[in-house]
């Protein structure tokens, strides 16, 4: 069984050792310049099939709307702040019933 | 009987200098608010290059420095704390924390709106972005800690540590910038190119008024803890009367 693996291993090795060598290292100028305009022929392509998603028409640059962006900030800024003072207020609000609480108890307790 | 009498006297003058100051501050802090609003979107021009969004400038970068204040504050409390072992240095870090996390929350919301505009992107692993998002997350952590129902002894000592271990990270997020050269702007350090002195005005005004809102935020918050603290003394003494 190992003699077979071995087998195949070697085999494999010997038929794809060449093709990969001559496909990362072109021995003639010739053949580089081949390669690099298949290159540039698959990007062309690509950049072909990229470009067929872009339907702008207008200006090329993106539009962020800064004024939204702005109102938005603004509004977070807020947002936040009321929040916060409404968490604070909830905590008062549970302290002085708290507070009612236990002076009532000490009341009841005390009339006992 | 007398020595108590002028106590209570006593406790009640301190409080009504207090809630005189608390209102000066507060009615300043309004007043410098819509004063900040009016050089921001009259008074300032608007930038040439990038526009209105430009203006988001004049909150986030105070909300930053209120951070900074907060999340000081909390380790001064902290520091207090695990020397003395008082409910009110822990009050303050508590108070300290929670508004350090909320203007933390502000930068961190505010700053990616600025920089989908500037930068074409809303969030990138800028040092001084990923420092202020680990300091959030150090005082999140703070707040969690706390929040876990009534917080006993070792929690609240934990919790300490965990807002002197924070406190490192804010030269980290100051000196980012300089020491690590990311994308943040530097306009207003030494090596930035600097504002136009209407913007300038805008900027000043609004660093004053964010240092009195968090001055007030953190002062309420701890009054509040102070109150929650002495309530559930109480409680727990009624319970083991």
């Amino acid at each position: 069984m190992r003699a077979l693996i071995a087998a195949i291993v070697l085999g494999c090795t010997i038929l794809f050792t060449p093709v990969a060598i001559a496909q990362t290292q072109p021995d003639e100028p010739d053949a580089a310049a081949e390669a690099s305009g298949e290159a540039a022929a698959v990007e062309d392509a690509a950049e072909e099939r990229a470009a067929q998603f872009v339907g702008v028409r207008g200006p090329e640059a993106e539009s962020v709307p800064g004024g939204a962006l702005l109102l938005g900030a603004y509004a977070i800024v807020w947002l936040l702040l009321f929040l916060f003072l409404m968490r604070m207020r909830g905590l008062q609000r549970q302290t002085a019933e708290e507070l009612e609480r236990l002076s009532l108890e000490i009341r009841a307790s005390g009339d006992r | 009987m007398l020595a108590s009498g002028r106590a209570q006297y006593m406790s009640s003058t301190r409080q009504s200098g207090s809630s005189t100051v608390w209102s000066l501050v507060l009615f300043a802090t309004l007043a410098l608010f819509a004063a900040t609003l009016y050089a921001i979107f009259i008074y300032a021009p608007v930038e040439q290059q990038m526009g209105i969004v430009q203006k988001i400038f004049y909150f986030h970068v105070p909300s930053a420095y209120a951070m900074y204040i907060g999340f000081g504050v909390s380790a001064v409390g902290s520091a207090g704390y695990l020397l003395k072992r008082d409910a009110r240095w822990d009050a303050v870090g508590v108070a300290g924390a929670e508004v350090g996390t909320l203007f933390c929350l502000i930068v961190l919301l505010t700053g990616p709106l600025w920089a989908r505009k500037a930068w074409g992107v809303w969030w990138t692993w800028d040092p001084r972005l990923t420092t202020t998002l680990l300091a959030g997350m150090i005082f999140a952590a703070y707040l969690a800690l706390r929040s876990m129902g009534n917080a006993g002894e070792v929690e609240k000592r934990f919790a300490a540590g965990l807002a002197l271990f924070g406190l490192v990270d804010l030269p980290l997020i100051h000196y980012s910038v300089q020491r690590w050269r990311g994308v943040h702007p530097t306009v207003i350090t030494g090596k930035g190119g600097g504002l136009e002195s209407e913007m300038y005005w805008a900027l000043g005004l609004s660093f004053i008024a964010f240092t009195g809102l968090a001055i007030l935020l953190i002062w309420a918050r701890a009054s509040i803890e102070r109150q929650r603290e002495e309530t559930a003394q109480l409680r727990f003494e009624l319970m083991h009367r």
